[in-house]
């Protein structure tokens, strides 16, 4: 009887190490495969059954890539479109969520849920309105125009008010009995309190605006001022070469940032999605 | 009370509303981006939008007031949908005849398999951490990218009818120029992109159910198998309820993943078109902002309405 009790335990180890490395083979096995095929010529890699070593080893993919004037341009691009919402961001989502989490001001409640009832529009209702707005203001065709679209997120001023909110209110009184307004507070006080906030911030805005796609669509024009994910479309439908290796090459250049800052930071990011689904 | 008492606790009152004054003041300063930025792009776009659905323009002549006509549009477009017309002359409803097969197979296939995932890695084995970064890999990559790796993948003598040969031998169909399972394979693609992210929200909601619930369900005899369906999956149902409407709202819009494997005009016989990319074709191919914003606000209606009813029948609403 308790010899099969074991058995059956560990046949349930078995299986559930069993489901789990399958799927685990699952999603990581296009990464892997799109590695190893980024150094093997079209030939090799369109081959079936399907070839795992390079055969000859080349670099010619990414030189094929790199050989193309605008793929450094797109890389610049999206790292300053990232550079840029991340700073706004960190500013001005910060200032807010102090605001709306430790000062008294009329209307505060109303305003905060005003701004949250945005959640609920899709971004299909207001795209067209905001690229009349952003036509208007001559900033079509430009980084900075798109970026000023989500300078100043929701999401990014409910996480940093939630985050004020769970600091205890004795660092805000002795501020306050020290003479500190409210301003003033927020610069000395809170910023350096909030690295923890501010750096989930950083790190979710920086992960939604270099993999943004329809923004960068619609508001950039010309193939000079595309980011990565719309100029490797544009370069895929446009058929700029004619295998498809140096796609698969420059997808996976586009791809390594997040994929590095993931697993470097895998811990906390892993934890914060928890800590955002927990709100719902 | 003496009079300079009275008159010292006057003081004291005007400073404190000096104080007051000061502090919300200050705090406008502090929200007025964005407050600015979300009343401009959020409400103002929202309200504009709302606005321009009774005008026909073409983003340069005057703005010409039609009534309902943008509405009759999509109605007109849909009605010849329902008596069979093609593709061409029912492009919307065949975009909403799409996102609705797509997220009827999405939402559930990506719920269920996150939580069964979830399940099996809430155990005390090793190497857990290992397994929730993969699977949590394709949610920080981004969709244009994975699908651009995924169309190489899903040629007709590619990687995927490869390794189907030992799950299904002789099936290998061309996934991405065969209309019939092109919307499939868009949707096998979410729900490998996404389904890795919800298992961890699953894989916390599990993690905080008490363990003496399981350890009297032992005690009773029940296995593994009813212990799930009986004890973990009802704990679990607010964050199901969660899930579902976050998968719902996602899949609802789905863009990124028909842009890039069917292009934007649907690929072969509109079998990838949805009603995102529908939108934005008439916004800035057709040249139809009035048509567009009508599109939207239809969509809007359309997710409001399924997320509302869905909160309500489980009656656990999110936000």
């Amino acid at each position: 009887m308790r010899s099969s009790l074991k058995l059956t335990k560990l046949g349930w180890i078995a299986l559930t190490c069993f489901v789990l490395s399958l799927f685990a083979f699952i999603y990581l096995s296009p990464f892997i495969r799109s590695f190893v095929a980024s150094f093997m010529t079209w030939e090799q890699a369109s081959r079936y059954p399907p070839e795992w070593i390079p055969d000859p080893f080349t670099l010619e993919n990414y030189m094929k890539l790199f050989k193309l004037e605008l793929f450094p341009r797109w890389i610049f691009n999206t790292a300053l479109y990232a550079g840029l919402i991340v700073a706004g961001n960190i500013m001005f989502s910060s200032m807010a969520g102090y605001a709306f989490a430790r000062l008294k001001f009329p209307g505060r409640d109303a305003l905060f849920s005003a701004l949250l009832a945005l959640l609920m529009i899709p971004i299909f209702v207001t795209l067209v309105p905001n690229y009349i707005i952003i036509y208007r203001l001559g900033l079509i065709d430009n980084i900075a125009g798109l970026a000023l679209l989500s300078l100043a997120n929701v999401p990014s001023t409910f996480l940093m008010r939630q985050y004020f909110l769970s600091l205890p209110q004795e660092v805000f009184d002795a501020a306050r009995i020290d003479g500190c307004g409210p301003i003033k507070t927020f610069f000395y006080i809170c910023l350096p309190l909030a690295k923890p906030a501010l750096g989930a911030v950083a790190v979710y805005q920086f992960l939604g605006a270099w993999n943004a796609f329809l923004g960068p669509l619609v508001f950039l024009r010309t193939p000079e001022n595309f980011t990565l994910p719309v100029g490797l479309s544009f370069a895929f439908q446009r058929s700029m070469w004619t295998e498809y290796t140096p796609i698969i090459a420059g997808s996976l250049v586009a791809a390594a940032p997040t994929i590095v800052l993931f697993i470097a930071l895998n811990k906390y990011l892993i934890k914060g999605i928890v800590i955002q689904a927990g709100k719902g | 009370m003496s009079k300079s008492h009275l008159f010292l606790s006057q003081k004291m009152k005007s400073l404190l509303e000096k104080r007051k004054s000061r502090e919300a003041l200050e705090a406008l300063i502090l929200i007025s981006v964005v407050t600015c930025l979300n009343m401009v792009f959020g409400y103002f776009a929202a309200a504009f939008a709302f606005y321009l659905s009774f005008f026909k323009w073409d983003y340069i002549g005057p703005m010409e007031f039609v009534g309902l006509k943008n509405f009759m549009v999509i109605f007109k477009d849909l009605w010849r949908g329902i008596s069979g017309a093609y593709f061409f002359q029912a492009p919307f409803y065949t975009g909403l005849k799409n996102i609705l097969l797509y997220t009827a197979i999405v939402v559930p296939t990506q719920t269920i398999l996150a939580m069964i995932l979830a399940a099996f890695a809430n155990q005390k084995i090793k190497g857990v951490q290992f397994y929730k970064v993969s699977y949590f890999l394709p949610a920080v990559t981004s969709p244009v990218i994975i699908a651009l790796i995924f169309i190489w993948l899903f040629m007709k003598q590619g990687y995927i009818n490869y390794m189907l040969q030992f799950v299904a031998p002789g099936f290998a169909p061309d996934w991405i120029n065969d209309k019939s399972y092109l919307l499939y394979a868009i949707a096998l693609v979410a729900i490998w992109g996404t389904s890795g992210h919800f298992m961890v929200s699953f894989l916390a909601a599990m993690q905080s159910i008490p363990r003496d619930i399981y350890e009297a369900a032992m005690l009773e005899g029940a296995g593994p198998i009813r212990r799930f369906i009986y004890i973990t999956v009802p704990m679990l149902k607010p964050m199901i309820v969660y899930v579902v409407v976050l998968g719902l709202i996602g899949a609802l819009q789905m863009f990124d993943l028909a842009w890039v494997m069917a292009g934007s005009n649907g690929g072969p016989g509109g079998a990838g078109y949805t009603m995102a990319l529908d939108i934005y074709n008439e916004a800035f191919i057709n040249l139809r902002p009035g048509v567009a914003a009508a599109k939207s606000i239809f969509l809007f209606a359309l997710i409001f309405s399924v997320t509302y009813v869905f909160q309500k029948k489980y009656k656990v609403m999110v936000r």
